[in-house]
Parts: structure tokens; C-alpha cells; sequence
């Protein structure tokens, strides 16, 4: 549908680095195998009790940029090298990813005007780890920090370089939401986009660098899931399952190119999705303790400004960290915002696979999402071993299936109340 | 640590930061900002990774009197020099 002087917004780019690939085809096809991309984290102080979870970080940035087909100018591979040489693990894989996005969009070749191409970044303190190896080296001596960590200690500087390596020059800046960061991007991309201040606007879902500190802090506020499947990590993310206990943190990083549909039909862009509404909502507590009004405003909200009725949703990506009460929050706020319709169609955790990437989050099952829809296939909810009776809903257990949809709803739930969801559709 | 171990270490760090001094000669006589067009942080980059890795510290308010390579190569052994009589650099 039109909305505001900018009207449609579509989806022309998308790119993606977590542990199951980082190019489309590698992710989706392992979406669909039900495959687990959790293991341990490497690099994480040994007495943290929780140390299952999605580890990129030993991640080859050099593989990924020499597999980069031919449609990248040399001299940008060569800016993001240079500019993400010395920089925190954060700034390398949402440049890298939000460069996927920018290739598959076809925006190396278009003729764009990059004052008018936006940057809107889902996320926050992303680089809590790479700050606190600096804190240790200042104890020792603060002459020999990093050299540029006045510039690098900004989140604004994952923003930057990706920026500053793709070209852009429109309006540009972070919003956060804790781990509703990115579907909170995806809905400031879009009032930029149809308030026709921009005619594409590239969202970095941005990964956060997950320290040893961050991580014993969630154990104690009892968030992630560290005490059944420490020996068999692809075990303990479990949506919807009777025996989940908790979220699974992982590395992950989503970029999508959202875009006018006159300005993707002019330059003869291909429209993977139309984002049809985006709506966020606060549950006015800072508290990590999920909120059914909040989710089912949001919900609400965003089928609202979509202009759909419940019963058009075909299919949705659900936030499903795997939390005993965050699941059947959401089940419940799902049942009460879609009625009937929530029996009648599929309901998915991509969480399952890839664990919980906090900011990057919702971009990675947002472009999840128009995978399938694309593909007209919805991916397994993995680890459905025993059904929690209290749920009750087609979580698509441990097998994907074909299934074709028009319209899917995508959440994304924040620590401190930040609830949001948005709405796509078919092209 | 000589000298030449010095210059070697900052004509590294050199190479390795700023793009214009690859497969080119780098003389004492050399200024990083006029004769490689590097820039400022290029510049404070080197310097702070040579410093690390020499285990020498040049005290910053100085860094701006050096007007070529040769300049800094003098701060880095009086560091030294500094450092060894317990006057400290800082």
C-alpha cells in the first residue's frame, strides 16, 4: 500500500553473517535442514557459567570479502579492509554484511544519488568487549590503548565505516531497542522512506561483540539458558519447548536495502518483499520481564498500519528466545492479536538455529522471513521434544514444510519493555 | 634497541597503515602528512603502535615538534634514554 509522498516500501537487498553462512542461499538452505549453528564461545573468561551460544568470533573476514562475486568494485573491498583493519569484531561484520545487502540490491551498479540513500543502525552497546580489553590495557598503561578508540568507543563508528565504505550520504544514525533494535530500525527506515527524506535506506542489523562480562550478567538475572545443555549446545535453544530455560546469545549480523517501489522500479530493482507497517510500543517498565498489553500493542499496531486484517497473516516469525514466561507471553499475545488465526498457521522460532543475536537480531529474522516467503517454504522450529501444553500452537516442529505466504509477521521483544513487530508482504 | 631497530619498526607499522608508502623508499628526511599524504589518524596509528610495541612512550604534548621521521626517531631514543634513567617519559 501507498503511505505518505514517498508511498510503497520495498525490499531490494539483503545480506546476512551468522553461524549457519553468511551469503542467502548458504543460510537458507540451512534454515531449512534444521540445522544448529550453536556451540561454545571461544573467547569467553572460563567462569562464566554460560558459555553455549553462536560464536563468531573467529569469523574470516578475508574469505568472506574474496567470495564476494565480481559485482563489488575492487576499490571498495579495498576501503572496507583498510577501514576495518584495527577495528572491534562489531564494525567488521556489519560492514561486510551491510555490503552483501548493497550488492544483492544491484546498488554497486545503480546511479543513486547518495544523498539520498539513508543508513538507519539497529543497536547499542556493540562493542562492550572489544571496550573492556581496552580498560585492561589502560590499567597496565593507558598510553597503549588502541590508537583510535576516541573515535572507536562510538557505537556511531560501526555506523560510519559501514557508511563511509559504501558511500552514503543521506540521513544516517543508530537507533536502539535492546534486542528489538532492529525491527525498530526497519520501522525508522520506513517513516524515512515515506516521508520521502530518503529514496533507499540501508538497515544494519548490528551484531554486538557479547563479553564475558555482558554474558555472567545475564546468568545472574537468569536470561540465558546455562544449566541442562552445557554438553550439547544445539540442544539448548527450545522455543515453545517444555524444557527451554532460557535464551542462547550469539554472534549474528543482517542488513536489509529498504527502498521506495517508484525508486526500485526505476532503476529496475527486484523487489524481494513489500514492508507493509512497522509499529513499536513500551511497557513503561525497565524490566526484563515480558509484557502481554505491550507485545499486543505492538502486534496490533503493526497490522494497523499494514491495513490488514488478522486473518491475512499467513505466517509469523516469532521472537521465541526460548525463556520459559518470554514464549508464552508471546503465544498469548499472538492468540489474543490474531484470534483463530493463530491456530491456522505456521508460527516459527529462527532462534532455534541460530540462538538469540540481541540487536541483529530481528534483521536476521526479518530476511529470514522473505526467505521463506519467497521460497514458499517455512523453516523447523528445532529441539521440539516435548510440547508445552500451555502453548498449543503449529510451531512448525523439527521439519519445514512448503507453505505459501502473502503475509507474515515478524516480532521483536527488547529488554525494558521494547516490544515491536512488522509486517511484509509478497511482492 | 638501536636506531635502525626503531626505524624498522616504524617503517612496519608504516607500510602496513598507510597505503601510499607501500613499494616506496622511506627516508628520515620523510614527512608522514606532506610526502605520503597520510592522514591524521593514520599518523597518531603508527605511532601508537610503534610505541606499544617498542614498550616506549613518547609523551604526546611533543608528538607535534617532530616535522619529519628523523625528528621521531630522535624522541624514540631519547625515550629510552629517558626510561633507562628512571626519569620517566611521561
Amino acid at each position: 500500500m501507498s503511505r505518505g509522498r514517498g508511498g510503497a516500501v520495498v525490499i531490494t537487498g539483503m545480506g546476512v553473517i551468522t553461524t549457519l553462512g553468511d551469503d542467502l542461499e548458504k543460510f537458507f538452505a540451512a534454515l531449512m535442514a534444521g540445522r544448529s549453528g550453536i556451540g561454545y564461545f571461544e573467547k569467553i573468561d572460563p567462569r562464566v557459567a554460560a558459555r553455549v551460544g553462536g560464536d563468531l568470533s573467529s569469523y574470516s573476514l578475508e574469505d568472506c570479502l574474496r567470495r564476494q562475486p565480481g559485482q563489488v568494485p575492487t576499490v571498495v573491498i579495498d576501503r572496507l579492509r583498510r577501514l576495518v583493519k584495527s577495528s572491534p569484531l562489531s564494525t567488521q561484520l556489519n560492514a561486510a554484511c551491510a555490503l552483501q545487502a548493497f550488492r544483492h540490491a544491484g546498488l554497486f551498479e545503480a546511479s543513486m544519488d547518495p544523498g539520498r540513500l539513508g543508513h538507519v543502525l539497529g543497536g547499542h552497546n556493540l562493542t562492550i568487549s572489544y571496550l573492556l580489553e581496552n580498560a585492561r590495557t589502560f590499567e597496565e598503561e593507558p598510553e597503549f590503548i588502541e590508537p583510535l578508540l576516541g573515535l572507536q568507543a562510538w557505537d556511531t563508528d560501526v555506523l560510519s565505516v559501514t557508511s563511509e565504505v559504501l558511500g552514503v550520504r543521506g540521513p544516517s544514525f543508530l537507533v536502539g531497542g535492546a534486542c528489538a533494535s532492529s525491527n525498530v530500525a526497519v520501522m525508522t527506515a520506513l517513516d524515512l522512506l515515506r516521508s520521502g527524506r530518503a529514496d533507499a535506506v540501508l538497515v544494519s542489523g548490528a551484531p554486538m561483540d557479547l563479553s564475558s562480562l555482558l554474558l555472567q550478567a545475564c546468568v545472574l538475572i537468569e536470561a540465558v539458558s546455562f544449566r541442562s545443555f552445557n554438553d550439547q549446545p544445539e540442544r539448548a535453544s527450545r522455543p515453545f519447548d517444555a524444557r527451554r530455560e532460557g535464551f542462547i546469545p550469539s554472534h549474528g549480523a543482517g542488513a536489509l536495502v529498504l527502498e521506495t517501489e517508484a525508486h526500485a522500479e526505476q532503476r529496475g530493482a527486484r523487489a524481494w518483499a513489500t514492508v507493509l507497517g512497522a509499529s513499536c510500543a513500551s511497557a513503561a517498565s525497565r524490566h526484563a520481564k515480558p509484557n502481554f498489553e505491550s507485545q499486543l500493542a505492538a502486534i496490533s499496531g503493526a497490522l494497523a498500519d499494514a491495513a490488514i486484517r488478522p486473518t491475512d497473516v499467513d505466517y509469523v516469525n516469532a521472537h521465541a528466545t526460548s525463556t520459559p514466561l518470554g514464549d508464552a507471553v508471546e503465544v498469548a499475545a499472538l492468540k489474543q492479536a490474531l484470534g483463530r488465526r493463530a491456530w491456522e498457521i505456521p508460527i516459527n522460532s529462527t532462534k532455534s538455529m541460530i540462538g538469540h543475536a540481541l540487536t541483529a537480531a530481528s534483521a536476521i529474522e526479518l530476511i529470514a522471513t522473505v526467505l521463506q516467503m519467497t521460497h514458499g517454504r517455512v523453516h523447523p522450529t528445532i529441539n521440539q521434544e516435548e510440547p508445552d501444553p500451555e502453548l498449543g500452537l503449529d510451531f512448525v516442529p523439527n521439519v519445514g514444510r512448503p507453505h505459501g505466504i502473502r503475509i507474515a509477521l515478524s516480532n521483536a521483544f527488547g529488554f525494558g519493555g521494547l516490544n515491536s513487530s512488522v509486517v511484509v508482504g509478497a511482492p | 634497541m638501536t636506531r635502525d631497530d626503531i626505524f624498522s619498526a616504524l617503517k612496519r607499522n608504516m607500510t602496513d597503515i598507510i597505503e601510499s608508502t607501500r613499494g616506496k623508499e622511506i627516508l628520515e628526511s620523510h614527512r608522514m602528512l606532506g610526502d605520503f599524504q597520510a592522514d591524521s589518524l593514520e599518523v597518531v596509528e603508527v605511532i601508537s603502535r610503534t610505541m606499544k610495541q617498542l614498550k616506549t612512550k613518547i609523551p604526546r604534548t611533543r608528538l607535534n615538534e617532530a616535522k619529519n621521521i628523523g625528528d621521531l626517531l630522535d624522541m624514540f631514543m631519547a625515550a629510552q634514554v629517558s626510561a633507562r634513567s628512571g626519569s620517566g617519559a611521561s
